[in-house]
């Protein structure tokens, strides 16, 4: 079975008496109420302040990541100012230990986060979300095989079993990317599995199986729009811990390689000039990694209490 | 209640066992000649060779697996790469290093993190409330190292309050290692409040709505002695689930902060191997978090059960 394509094999529905075309009715209904709570959803979402905080704070990071270049006073790469310079007018964050501007260090820096965290999260719900359907939907012997590794998986810190491949596999970006998108992965399939198991049982889902529809049709059409709900918080959540994640993989050496300006190894380059009263070069690399995964949690936040309480 | 005790073991053993199993898959499955990644691109190819024969990284797959395995249920990790001294030497000692600093995080974390859930959950939907709620989801997403980094710039070096190097030195007594320990404590538990705060919140409003809470009130409980008698003793069990899961993080997030603090403990040993590709050390580092990640859910999975004959019963 191709889980991918959620083609119909069955297209028209087989069974014509009464009690199971009242079902498929009651599905049709249940399925476009749905719809609309979905909207009315959103337009809550996007009324709340701490959204609006969160998103005004990450898109300031996304011009970052875009216009960087033209920003930045300096270019980031560029050690000619003098070295370890405090923070002054022509030079707003100082300069690090080679003379490099921090402040268009910083700004360059949001470039490399902004394309692999939430490339590492989209794809980790990707394949979450298709696990998450499998286990929950068809359950059974799979279910309890899968449960059981997925269970294994969460035992540990992600940072851990993260380092772990990055060590064997050796640190670029793809394969940070790739690491930390299967380690949430299992994360994800537990979230979905759980919201799939509540869905199994309702009347479209049993309507669309009266109609003679595939289980990859009933997964993937039927189930999955209903189950966007925790699927979407459960992706703001992961960018925001992919963030997380990531900074603190390249903060320990294991992130992508330098010269790139990353904001968790420039904060691990500085951290040992704090004790000499050198405190920009950690502190605005650090700031921005905290005013970035905070933004994205206000928005996850926003976005999960007004789904839970729908 | 043993069988209930009985049931949890074995699954915490099959976990365990599935945990060993993903470690070894990462480590000998993913691509890489271990021989050929310690002794870099310039060894011959005959020493490489040698290498791996005399770590046993040669022989068959499942023949690796089956050591690995042996290994795990002996708590017997092999030699280090690095130095050739037993694993076993290496992350013991630097485990209980990392102890002292994680049992002073939590000592911090938990009366506080509690007090201030119960609090928001008392004043649910006020301005405390909301206030309590954004600020632990602000801290607790930021990344352990980047607290510590700024208490460090902000606590150490501005106000010299707290050491910069958290080791103390040889010999210091428990009470004369707090200055050098309280920081990085203080880094992790800026990360956890939220969390903990979170849950304990919850909890208590699921309680305090509760029936039997309410019951208690009209029978002429004075607010307090329901709160203490009925609300907080079953606010208790996910609290405690809450902590048991995080003293397992707590082993993910201490390697920052002990980075930060140049503290010779359980993460900068991992640090450490990681920069000399010292898989057995990695491997028994990740594994013992496993392992105390495995215990203390397991901890407080029993204490639950202890504490509420419901569950002893139900699960059984």
């Amino acid at each position: 079975m191709d889980p991918a394509s959620p083609t119909p094999t069955g297209e028209t529905g087989t069974s014509t008496d009464r009690p199971s075309a009242e079902v498929i009715v009651v599905g049709v209904q249940q399925a476009s109420e749905r719809k609309l709570a979905r909207r009315e959803n959103w337009r809550l979402i996007r009324r709340r302040p701490s959204f609006i905080i969160g998103v005004f704070i990450v898109l300031l990071w996304v011009v970052c990541a875009i216009f960087g270049s033209r920003l930045a006073p300096h270019d980031p790469l560029d050690f000619r100012a003098g070295v370890h310079l405090s923070p002054r007018a022509d030079f707003p964050f100082g300069t690090d230990k080679t003379g490099r501007d921090v402040l268009s260090r910083v700004i360059a820096g949001a470039r490399d986060v902004l394309k692999i965290a939430p490339a590492a999260a989209v794809l980790g719900v990707f394949f979450g979300v298709i696990l998450g359907l499998l286990m929950g939907y068809i359950g059974k012997r799979l279910d309890l095989v899968l449960s059981r590794i997925v269970e294994a998986f969460i035992a540990l810190p992600v940072l851990l079993l993260a380092l772990l491949a990055i060590v064997t596999l050796g640190n670029s970006a793809w394969v940070v990317l790739g690491v930390v998108a299967a380690l949430f992965t299992p994360i994800v399939a537990r979230t979905v599995r759980a919201a799939v198991m509540a869905e199994r049982d309702l009347d479209y889902v049993t309507s669309a199986k009266l109609r003679g529809e595939s289980s990859s049709f009933i997964m993937f059409r039927e189930i999955l729009p209903n189950v966007t709900g925790p699927i979407v918080v459960e992706l703001t959540v992961r960018i925001g811990y992919a963030v997380f994640t990531i900074s603190t993989l390249s903060f320990l050496g294991a992130g992508p390689p330098p010269p790139s300006p990353d904001w968790g190894a420039q904060v691990s380059e500085g951290y040992n000039s704090i004790a000499a009263g050198i405190w920009w070069t950690t502190f605005f690399p650090a700031a921005a990694i905290a005013s970035l995964v905070i933004a994205v949690n206000l928005i996850a936040d926003s976005v999960q209490s007004v789904l839970e309480a729908s | 209640m043993r069988r209930f005790l009985l049931k949890r073991l074995i699954s915490a053993i099959v976990t365990l066992w599935l945990l060993a199993t993903i470690v070894f898959l990462i480590v000998n499955v993913l691509p890489g000649d271990v021989g050929r990644q310690i002794l870099g691109p310039f060894a011959t190819q005959e020493s490489v060779a040698a290498y791996n024969e005399r770590l046993g990284t040669d022989r068959p797959l499942w023949q690796q697996y089956l050591s690995s395995m042996r290994r795990l249920f002996t708590f017997d990790f092999g030699d280090s790469y690095a130095t050739s001294s037993p694993v076993n030497d290496i992350i013991f000692p630097a485990l209980g290093r990392s102890a002292k600093l994680a049992v002073l995080a939590l000592i911090i974390t938990i009366p506080i993190s509690i007090l201030a859930g119960v609090i928001a959950a008392r004043r649910q939907d006020k301005f405390t409330d909301r206030a309590i709620v954004t600020t632990g989801l602000a801290t607790s997403s930021i990344p352990e190292f980047v607290s510590a980094a700024v208490l460090m710039a902000i606590f150490c070096v501005h106000w010299k309050i707290g050491k910069v190097f958290a080791n103390p030195p040889e010999g210091t007594s428990l009470i004369g290692q707090f200055p050098y320990l309280i920081m990085p404590a203080l880094a992790m538990a800026i990360t956890y409040f939220g969390y903990l705060a979170r849950m304990t919140r919850s909890g208590v409003i699921t309680a305090q709505n509760a029936d039997y809470a309410r019951t208690a009130t009209m029978k002429g409980m004075s607010t307090s002695q329901v709160m203490r008698r009925h609300v907080l003793r079953n606010a208790l069990a996910p609290t405690i689930t809450v902590i048991s899961v995080q003293i397992g993080y707590l082993m993910g997030g201490i390697i920052g902060v002990e980075k930060v603090f140049n503290y010779s403990g359980l993460g900068s040993t991992m640090i450490m191997a990681v920069g000399s590709k010292d898989i057995p050390v990695l491997q028994g580092a990740v594994l013992l978090v496993g392992v105390i990640y495995m215990v203390s859910t397991l901890l407080a999975d029993l204490l639950i059960a202890y504490l509420n004959p419901r569950v002893r019963l139900e699960r059984a």
